[in-house]
């Protein structure tokens, strides 16, 4: 049975729904505020819910007019929802774009990663030039024996270049006269090891630890080196500059000058000791009154790096090559030093204390 | 090695100033270190005339001395005893002057007297060591008052500090260096005669008929006036060993008086870094510094004569050397003996008994070549290093013998007042064969890259005094001078000649590198990729020592079986470690005691362990640890537990194999907590351990909180690698994944790990994976229980997942977990 009531109820409504909802979200200024008064409305308890719940009392004639006029009104909502949400998603963004910003300063929030050694970090750059020109790397054993390390890289027997290269020797406590195994004193020992192992053409560079019994302020009892070797047929003095020139030029800086002085290791011949152009003061920019209060260069512009030679035919005929068909340089570095002029460490000792302080600087 | 200027400029007609001579040789070879000037820092200090000297009343150590500092009189105090007579003369600083150690002298009150300057003593002025009275100048000297002091004592010169090489004894004196820049700059060097004795003496009756000798006197520049010949006891020389001995030569110089030196001798030791003694002995060092050439002078009244007797020492033969040490030999020593024994340790120290003394009238002057391995061994053996040993070791010139002696007898006569014997005993047991070397020019060209014409070649061998035997077109044969035994084959003479001319005269040019096939190991690029691996997950890559104490090792619960070390610098690093262990924990240590909340530290070295076989066994070995605390961001820090030990060897595996390792309980080293930690395999291969220190070992390394440490066996790592080979891609699914929850409660007992994998297991490959996102335990929670959340991630690599067949599978899960692991499901 219908009732006329209904009708008018229902008419009302609609009406009041309409103008009540537009007014009431006009007000709303976020968007749970303006959900809220949505839900007010058409949510399961809301008032234009609860109005359509008066559907079935309408006259059979008006319902299907009334229904249509209900279902307008409920896009009407829809719509003026939609646009008050976006509106309200506009300025929010807007006020995010124009307010303050955010404090920088507050500290980043990663997994951070370590730090390699200076040393290694040394290595690598070196070891990456020579590799790029050809050379293979290797390695061999930090104990060793007397014959790899003196003998057979031609140190005469009971000769005072040992000196030069204090040496640990390994066995019990005091017992010096068993001298056949020791720490080696450079790694040059690679020369030995990798020359009685391959044939020539050989190119190799070998870093790794060295120990020497010198321990004082600018000396530490373990270091690191780097040996490098070329043997070939027609391997030439003038090659051994080109290449260490080169490499000297990548490491530091390509404007660099390098020269070649005469100087002795038992195991190349002739051989000499590199300086190159101070990168303290960088010398090579003519600045003289700088180069001139260098401490580093005592002011010469220059500081020795490297120390090389043309392999001692000595050193072949102890590995059985043939001396006469194949020559060969060789060159070593300290890699501690490499690291402690390019970075400016003022202290060999800051090296092997492993401050995370120090680390964490490279 | 300390070279005066001065005196190579007496030796050398070089005109080049000192910086250029320091240039030139340092690049040839002897690399000139450091240089200091002399007689520059003494400006203010005059030489003064004693005018008048009183004792200062009540002060009996004072004197009040007027001098006359040639402008004015001035009265000074002074402190010394020996304040000359009036007329003498003295070293007088002015007011305004600057000793070398800084003082600067000013008028002061002195026990009430005005003093307008210092009367100075050689040591003030660093001009020697004596500092008992004041510098008193010799009359001989011609200097007026108001001469400075550096021009009236002649105190210029430039101090060269050369860093010799082992190789060149021939630069061990002043001749040798004065010949090598006679080369160097091309102007030639004559090695000259020496000044000649006043008085010299024919020996004849003062050695043994027949004894073998060597005339001094053609060796002198000038005549001398023959005196009668001293009455001398007769003497011989024995040599029993002639291999350790090969030449022995004795002088003979009588009646001199032992006195101090003159100043410019004592000066000029001052400044080569000897101490002046006594005229005879400063002499024997002038002429060691000036030939390089170690002599010895004997007191010869306390020679127990007529022998005098090279010979190896007998087993725990005893002698005092002249330091007061008594020495004891073995049958490796050589000595120089008379009859009543050693009188002296051959090439290395005089003996006691026999040295000059102040009462020393006659003197034996030793000069010797001894063979350098002896003399060496001794010399180690002896653990004494002087400055004969030094140049013996290195092989002096057994030419240079008569020269030698001729200039030592030479000098001590002169300034001693004595005479000269005009011939020296000369014995020789192998006489000095020249290294006789063929050189090619070419192989010069070809080893150096340049050619190396053969004329230049002849003409620097020559100039550095090699003998040209023979001549051919490509060829010659030079005979090496006997004082550079480091010239023994080819490549030694075309080292002095790419030397002689310079390295900078070779060009540069770049080698054709032949690759090898083989490459780089394998292990070696391996252990670079660990390496940045651990970088990457977090860590900070340390370096410690290879060497430690044994007690290190004790104390962290390692392998004390351990290669010592035979002469360590120390305790504390006297044997080679069997374990990183010990040294990165020490840093971690130190970095908490100077309050580093947070350590990440990784190493990756070798340990060393003893094997049957002569070398060690070497270890390579990354070995981690964890102290302190995890960054949070801003207030969220956790102390590192072992599951960021775990987290890391994860990062680092996967890093490297793209796999994930996987931690089992099992037995730990005993370093580790024994129930906080785990063995890690990766493809089920053991490869490490990971877990907290044992809080034992922990309070014994002095470490704070829970530290974790883990260790990855790097060979094997790398063995796994190269048989795993590169990773292998996997195509990606082509179906959607459905994601479900099961929560459980379980005991303690079950972990986590074998319930993801039975569960994984029973999903009848559907699970791809199962991975837990929560764990609680609480209120709600039974003791000894743990509730457990795992997120299942179903796919079926063939088709997409129906609702049903997850639930299916799902259900057959919660199944399991209830009947195999008494599990409440959630």
């Amino acid at each position: 049975m219908a009732e006329p009531d209904a009708v008018q109820t229902f008419e009302n409504g609609l009406a009041e729904i309409r103008g009540a909802y537009a007014e009431a979200l006009r007000a709303a200024r976020s968007e749970p505020e303006l959900r809220l008064i949505n839900g007010r409305y058409v949510g399961p308890q809301g008032e234009l819910t609860k109005l359509l719940k008066l559907m079935p009392k309408l006259p059979g004639e008006q319902r299907r007019e009334l229904g249509q006029a209900a279902n307008a009104l409920k896009q009407e909502i829809q719509a003026t929802f939609d646009e008050a949400l976006q509106s309200i998603h506009r300025s929010a963004r807007e006020a995010e774009l124009t307010g303050p910003p955010l404090d920088v300063t507050l500290p980043g929030r990663w997994q951070m990663p370590g730090r390699l050694h200076p040393i290694t970090r040394v290595r690598n750059e070196v070891i990456d030039i020579f590799v790029s020109l050809g050379f293979d790397i290797a390695d061999g054993p930090e104990v060793e024996l007397y014959e790899n390390c003196f003998d057979k890289l031609g140190f005469p027997p009971d000769h005072p270049a040992t000196d030069e290269q204090d040496t640990f020797f390994i066995g019990a406590a005091g017992s010096i006269d068993a001298q056949s195994v020791l720490l080696r004193t450079q790694t040059s020992t690679i020369q030995i090891r990798e020359m009685m192992k391959r044939e020539p053409p050989l190119a190799i560079v070998s870093p790794g630890a060295v120990y020497r019994r010198d321990d004082d302020a600018t000396h530490s009892p373990m270091f690191f080196q780097l040996e490098g070797f070329l043997v070939d047929e027609d391997v030439t003095f003038a090659e051994l500059k080109g290449v260490l020139t080169l490499f000297l030029r990548r490491l530091f800086d390509e404007h660099i000058a390098v020269r070649f002085r005469a100087s002795y290791f038992p195991f190349v011949e002739p051989g000499g000791e590199v300086d190159m152009s101070c990168v303290f003061c960088r010398a090579w920019e003519g600045d003289r009154a700088r180069t001139t209060q260098c401490r580093v260069c005592k002011g010469t512009g220059w500081m020795e790096i490297l120390g090389c030679g043309m392999i001692h035919p000595v050193v072949f005929e102890n590995v059985g090559y043939d001396a006469e068909k194949y020559t060969g340089f060789a060159f070593g570095m300290g890699l501690d030093r490499i690291a402690m002029l390019k970075y400016g460490i003022p202290n060999i000792k800051l090296l092997y204390e492993n401050d995370v302080r120090f680390l964490s600087q490279f | 090695m300390l070279v005066s200027f001065r005196w190579l400029q007496e030796l050398c007609p070089v005109d080049a100033g000192v910086d250029e001579v320091a240039h030139r040789i340092s690049l040839a070879g002897l690399e000139v270190e450091a240089m200091e000037e002399k007689g520059k820092n003494l400006t203010g200090v005059v030489i003064a005339e004693v005018r008048a000297k009183s004792p200062l009343p009540k002060k009996d150590k004072l004197t009040l001395v007027t001098v006359f500092d040639g402008e004015n009189e001035l009265e000074v105090v002074c402190g010394a005893a020996n304040v000359p007579e009036p007329g003498g003369r003295v070293l007088f600083a002015r007011s305004g002057a600057v000793l070398p150690n800084g003082m600067e002298i000013a008028p002061r009150k002195v026990a009430g007297a005005e003093s307008n300057g210092m009367i100075c003593s050689e040591a003030e002025l660093e001009i020697g060591i004596d500092a008992d009275g004041i510098f008193v100048v010799d009359p001989d000297t011609e200097a007026l008052p108001g001469t400075s002091v550096a021009d009236a004592l002649d105190l210029y010169d430039v101090i060269l500090d050369i860093g010799l090489t082992p190789n060149r004894p021939d630069c061990l004196g002043h001749v040798g260096i004065a010949r090598e820049i006679g080369v160097l700059l091309g102007v030639g060097f004559t090695s000259r005669k020496a000044a000649g004795p006043r008085r010299s003496f024919a020996a004849a009756g003062s050695f043994q008929a027949g004894e073998p000798t060597t005339k001094l006197a053609p060796l002198w520049d000038n005549d001398s006036e023959a005196v009668d010949t001293p009455k001398l006891p007769a003497i011989f020389v024995e040599i029993a060993d002639g291999d350790r001995c090969p030449r022995y030569g004795a002088a003979l110089v009588s009646g001199v008086k032992i006195a101090p030196s003159p100043f410019w001798l004592r000066y000029r030791l001052h400044n080569l870094g000897l101490r002046a003694l006594s005229n005879v002995v400063d002499a024997t060092n002038l002429i060691l510094l000036e030939w390089g050439h170690p002599i010895h002078a004997f007191d010869l009244e306390r020679l127990a004569g007529p022998k005098v007797l090279v010979r190896r020492a007998t087993q725990g033969e005893k002698m005092a050397t002249l330091d007061e040490v008594e020495r004891t030999f073995t049958e490796d020593d050589l000595l120089i003996c008379d009859a009543d024994g050693p009188v002296a340790v051959a090439g290395v120290m005089g003996g006691r008994d026999t040295e000059i003394r102040d009462e020393t009238s006659d003197v034996l002057i030793e000069c010797a070549y001894f063979d350098p391995r002896s003399i060496r061994r001794t010399s180690r053996r002896l653990g004494l290093h002087t400055d004969s040993s030094h140049r013996f070791e290195r092989g002096v010139d057994p030419g240079a013998v008569p020269r030698v002696l001729a200039s030592a007898a030479s000098l001590i006569a002169e300034l001693g007042g004595g005479a000269a014997a005009t011939t020296a005993i000369d014995r020789i047991s192998i006489p000095f064969e020249p290294n006789s070397i063929r050189f090619r020019p070419a192989r010069a060209a070809q080893l150096l890259g340049t050619p190396v014409p053969q004329e230049e070649s002849l003409r620097i061998l020559e100039s550095l005094g090699c003998q040209v035997v023979e001549q051919g077109d490509d060829a010659f044969i030079a005979d090496a001078p006997s004082w550079r035994p480091d010239l023994g084959r080819e490549v030694d003479l075309i080292e002095e000649v790419a030397r002689v001319r310079g390295y900078e005269e070779i060009p540069t040019a770049v080698p054709r590198v032949h690759p090898s096939e083989a490459g780089t190991s394998g292990l070696l690029k391996f252990v670079d990729r660990l390496r940045e691996a651990a970088v990457a997950s977090g860590l900070y890559e340390a370096v410690n020592y290879g060497f430690l104490s044994i007690d290190d090792l004790r104390k962290a619960r390692v392998s004390i079986d351990a290669v010592p070390l035979a002469n360590p610098l120390s305790e504390e690093r006297s044997v080679m470690r069997t374990s990183l262990l010990p040294g990165l924990t020490a840093a971690a240590t130190r970095a908490q005691r100077r309050g580093a909340t947070e350590v990440r530290l990784f190493e990756l070295a070798r340990t060393f362990h003893p094997t049957d076989d002569t070398l060690p066994r070497e270890d390579t070995v990354l070995a981690i640890t964890l102290a302190g605390q995890r960054a949070g961001w801003i207030g969220g820090e956790q102390s590192f537990d072992l599951y960021d030990g775990k987290g890391v060897i994860q990062a680092v595996l996967e890093r490297v194999f793209g796999q994930k390792p996987k931690l089992t309980v099992g037995e730990l080293p005993s370093f580790l907590h024994p129930k906080r930690g785990a063995r890690v395999t990766l493809a089920s291969r053991p490869v490490g351990f990971v877990g907290e220190m044992h809080p034992d070992v922990g309070d014994d390394l002095g470490l704070i909180g829970r530290v974790i440490y883990a260790e990855l066996d790097v060979e094997g790592l790398y063995a796994l690698s190269e048989e795993l080979g590169p990773t292998q891609a996997r195509d990606l699914p082509k179906y959607p994944a459905v994601a479900r929850d099961i929560a459980m409660l379980v005991r303690d007992q079950f972990s986590a790990g074998e319930i993801a994998d039975a569960l994984r297991e029973v999903s009848k490959g559907l699970a791809e994976s199962v991975r837990l996102f929560d764990l609680y335990r609480g209120d709600q929670i039974p003791d000894g229980h743990r509730s457990l959340a795992f997120r299942v991630t179903y796919r079926d690599p063939d088709g997409t997942l129906t609702d049903k067949r997850v639930d299916k599978v799902h259900a057959s899960l919660a199944k399991l977990a209830s009947d195999r692991f008494e599990a409440t499901i959630r």
